[in-house]
């Protein structure tokens, strides 16, 4: 255990006018390359590690947990002001953010999203600080086998947003599961699906999936759209009443059950090393949906789906960080790009950091909580200068997201390679939308595919091929019992909708 | 390492290389040296590829470009390096290994054979070593095989091919069974090992702290020769499994370059690989000292290689 | 026909082609493991193949919409993959100024001053912030 003289002297290093700077200069660069389309939150970081390469241990890793935060609240902007999310788990924050933002309230909508981003981060920031160690040490508890039962589980509950039919539903699911399906495959690690392009070999790139599904399919549908009548990107002041424009206390309040939730479900997934804040902020979103009073109010700008969603991600990018100090297994590709910055700057995470480097450790916490309120105020002012800039025509925005979401994906992946495959995706989304399939349940599935595959082969490895071992596995059992108590319910509810959907 | 040191480490490089005799001087690269590492952000390679990268900046003034090419472990990258014109500037950064294994299982599928590259050098040889959890009932191999005879079967996590096939090398010498848990990456190992999901995996670094806490021990050294961590650790080779993986971190660019330039670039390399600064990172992401074995040690590391991965593959 | 019907033919086809067509051809065969790299993605053709069939008996009222938007769309799409094939062949820095131009005028933008910043003023904004800020590559 760390004692208290460390623990002090690690947040006395951290709370300096010098680092101050760093986590300023680090969620302001965050927060503006998070927002622009096409590179997000994961570019921003990979961008920055270089920069810090000539700097002190704590100012450098100050400065990249300043991108990592800021380029959280960035990656909503465009989700919720064009509809184009750069990644899946903003894909959560747009279904009603965005229809928020097209009545008029831009500003109130993204404030939401800021507000309930930091809440959620601070949430799973303070559970790092003080409760990591047992929590990661109940995360390595989770073997394959629980990791199947919970992936089973977060595909019961995602059928509370498969909408009016089940079968399109399913459709959509198999088909994200079949692309996640290219690339090596898990247990023997034959070229599967590759058609010849080893670029393909370690699976179809994210980033191209992601923004070519989810952004550029939606800029082409706006194209269409527009054409010959070029608006505004959006209408920033059709109503200059306060209340529009910010989120008061009261309205903040009523959603702090959402965010706990929220928080919760994001800490928890954030400790398991691969599931991710994806899963994370649809699981979160649908409970919410699911508990609400009026779940017909959500997808048309209700500020609960938002604080839901964005809650949510955010808490999983600090408890993200808890397998990563503790056991030193990063869980996700943010998480890797620290490791390696942690690696370059001397630090070994792993089960001696605590106690070789506590001070450091307790510095980086220090310059978590700082980030997170520099987060808070840098947002409150950033917003108003995205809101601005989306207030551009039309035909501006849409040649730029475009130009920005080529040169993105080009920079995150293999070149122009995986342009094309972006550009692939994006007229595959358009038409799934167009045709009435869903492009979150694809592209959930398409997240979480890899992973169920791969943990189905290591759990039929250690169990002889025989799976009806899950049920000696206590938390396994209860997973799947609550998969069937939320698939059930959910049925119900969809068939309740379809069957109103059919009487109108 | 601090900053002081850190800004210490590269001004004395930079005096060296103003005050050492200046190697091949009459060549520079005509606009930015990409080296493109075959592997994502953040992994090991990309670690060691982007240091070796700003070293190399700073001690020739080139613009040097360091980019991610994932893909097959490496494979991709290679790929597109061989298509190439030679003389592009484009260095590739890989792992000897799955390049092999991949030329060895699918040489057909394949646009590239080792004759396609001009070596440049080599960065860091990876050691990979058979560890288990510290309260396994078994020491050395042969007590492992003893154990999961008794038991009847005893999970291992792998991350790779080659190690598959030590394994089922080592199946086949023993008439032990073992339960082959495939995990992504050394990371995953080392979490199904503390979580008791599996009694051993391998691991190419990762349970480096580990050890040094006393929560793993060291089974088998998987290498050729031993570990140069755990010295009186026996190899797989020596416990009677004549099977072994020598994965290497090498850099090479596209065959027919102009020789010039691979004597410009191999010498920045080799300077960028003694700078103590490198050498930190190096021993924390491989836990070995940097090893450059030059442009023809290089190529015969690659050509031994290939035959040691057709014995191992039974091909 | 319904637009289910349509795409419900289309998985019922696509599901079937994996199946005996695809997969057989571009997946390994491994002897032996836990689970065969054929296996997931057989079920999952076959869950494609039977969810396509069952749309196509008993389709839902979903519209697609104004023909006129899909077909602008298509010609979008292929405006992008033009830029995208002369962006490999030329550079990106000769072919964005082209291609945003290009999309700025057939969304309907005339006014000067927006082309003129869309054409010229993004790309030197990119251009400068790629190569000269983040000292990377342009594709």
């Amino acid at each position: 255990m760390v004692d208290l003289a460390t623990i002090t002297a690690g947040f006395g290093d951290a709370f300096t006018p010098f680092n101050l700077m760093f986590v300023l200069f680090g969620v302001l660069l965050g927060q503006f390359v998070g927002a622009v389309p096409g590179i997000g939150p994961i570019m921003a970081m990979a961008i920055a590690i270089p920069f810090t390469f000539g700097l002190d241990p704590l100012p450098a890793i100050a400065f990249l947990v300043g991108v990592n935060k800021g380029g959280l609240v960035g990656g909503a902007v465009p989700a919720i002001l064009m509809n184009t999310p750069g990644t899946p788990d903003a894909a959560a924050t747009a279904l009603d953010g965005h229809p928020l933002a097209k009545r008029g309230k831009p500003l109130k909508a993204t404030k939401m999203a800021l507000f309930s981003s930091v809440t959620g981060d601070l949430f799973s920031d303070i559970v790092l600080i003080t409760v990591s160690a047992p929590l990661a040490i109940m995360a390595l508890k989770m073997g394959p086998i629980e990791v199947v039962a919970l992936m089973i589980f977060a595909f019961s509950i995602l059928a509370g947003l498969i909408g009016n039919s089940l079968i399109k539903g399913m459709i959509a699911a198999a088909l994200g599961l079949l692309v996640a399906s290219v690339g090596q495959d898990p247990e023997h690690y034959t070229p599967r699906l590759i058609f010849g392009y080893w670029d393909l070999f370690d699976g179809l790139p994210l980033p191209s999936v992601a923004i070519g599904m989810l952004a550029i399919s939606e800029i082409l549908r706006r194209m269409s759209l527009a054409h010959g009548n070029v608006k505004s990107g959006i209408i920033t002041d059709g109503s200059n009443r306060p209340e529009d424009r910010r989120v008061s206390w009261a309205e903040y309040w009523a959603c702090r059950y959402t965010m706990l939730r929220g928080a919760t479900i994001g800490t928890i997934l954030g400790a398991l090393p691969g599931i991710g804040s994806t899963a994370a902020a649809f699981m979160s979103y649908a409970m919410t949906k699911a508990g609400s009073k009026d779940p017909s109010s959500f997808g048309k700008g209700n500020l609960q789906g938002i604080a839901a969603s964005e809650s949510a991600n955010s808490a999983v990018v600090g408890a993200n960080l808890i397998p990563l100090l503790t056991l030193g297994i990063p869980g996700s590709v943010g998480a890797a790009l620290i490791i390696s910055a942690f690696m370059i700057h001397g630090m070994q995470p792993g089960p001696l950091l605590f106690e070789q480097q506590g001070r450091l450790v307790y510095g980086l916490f220090g310059a978590m909580l700082m980030a997170n309120f520099v987060n808070l105020w840098v947002g409150q002012l950033g917003l108003r200068f995205w809101t601005k800039v989306v207030s551009a025509p039309e035909s501006i925005i849409f040649s730029a997201a475009l130009l920005l979401c080529i040169v993105g994906v080009s920079m995150a992946t293999s070149g122009l390679f995986g342009v094309a495959i972006m550009l692939i995706f994006a007229i595959v989304g358009y038409l799934m939308s167009t045709f009435g399939y869903s492009l979150v349940i694809f592209i959930i599935a398409f997240f979480l595919g890899p992973r169920f595959e791969k943990s189905i082969a290591q759990s039929l490895a250690l169990t002889n091929g025989d799976l009806t071992q899950m049920f000696k596995s206590p938390v396994a059992v209860a997973l799947l019992v609550l998969s069937v108590v939320s698939f059930v319910y959910f049925m119900r509810k969809n068939a309740e909708a379809e069957a109103i959907d059919s009487k109108t | 390492m601090n900053l002081k040191s850190k800004i210490f480490a590269l001004g004395a490089s930079a005096l060296m290389a103003f005050s050492a005799p200046v190697l091949a001087e009459d060549w520079a690269p005509d606009g930015p040296l990409t080296i493109q590492i075959g592997f994502g952000a953040g992994g090991s390679t990309d670690t060691m590829g982007r240091v070796l990268g700003k070293v190399m900046k700073d001690n020739t003034g080139w613009n040097v470009v360091v980019e991610n090419k994932p893909g097959g472990g490496g494979v991709a990258m290679f790929t597109g390096l061989s298509q190439m014109p030679p003389n592009r500037n484009i260095v590739g950064m890989g792992v000897s290994i799955p390049v092999l294994v991949q030329l060895v299982n699918r040489g057909d599928q394949l646009p590239f054979d080792i004759d396609s590259f001009d070596y440049l050098g080599t960065v860091a040889k990876a050691e990979l070593a058979l560890v288990a959890s510290k309260d396994a009932p078994f020491d050395t191999l042969e007590e492992m095989v003893a154990h999961a005879k008794e038991q009847g079967t005893l999970a291992v996590a792998t991350m790779a091919p080659p190690q598959v096939l030590v394994m089922k090398q080592t199946e086949a010498k023993t008439g032990a069974s073992f339960n082959l848990v495939t995990a992504d990456g050394g990371a995953e190992v080392m979490k199904l090992i503390l979580g008791g999901q599996v009694l051993a995996g391998f691991g190419s670094g990762e349970q480096y702290p580990y050890l040094e806490s006393g929560d793993m021990k060291v089974i088998a050294g998987a290498n050729q020769s031993r570990l140069s961590y755990a010295p009186d650790v026996k190899t797989f080779t020596e416990s009677g499994v004549p099977a072994y993986v020598d994965p290497v971190f090498f850099l090479a660019m596209t065959g027919g370059t102009d020789p010039e330039a691979i004597k410009a670039i191999s010498a920045a390399i080799d300077e960028a690989i003694k700078a103590p600064e490198f050498a930190e990172i190096v021993r924390n992401a491989v836990k070995g000292d940097p090893i450059n074995m030059g442009v023809e040690g290089t190529k015969q590391m690659m050509v031994d290689g290939l035959a040691n991965a057709k014995v191992l593959f039974g091909k | 026909m319904s637009a289910d019907r349509i795409s419900g033919i289309f998985f019922l086809l696509l599901g079937l082609a994996m199946y005996f067509v695809v997969n057989p051809a571009y997946i390994e065969t491994v002897e032996g493991g836990s689970l065969n790299p054929k296996t997931v993605p057989n079920i999952i053709s076959v869950i494609i193949a039977l969810c396509g069939g069952l749309l196509v008996v008993k389709p839902t009222h979903h519209e697609v919409g104004d023909l006129r938007n899909i077909a602008r769309t298509g010609f979008y799409s292929l405006l992008l993959i033009a830029g995208l094939y002369a962006m490999s062949r030329f550079g990106f820095e000769y072919v964005a100024p082209v291609l945003a131009f290009a999309i700025m005028w057939f969304i309907g933008e005339r006014r000067p001053f927006w082309l003129a910043f869309g054409a010229v003023g993004m790309p030197a904004l990119i251009w400068f912030l790629v190569t000269q800020a983040l000292g990377r590559a342009l594709p």
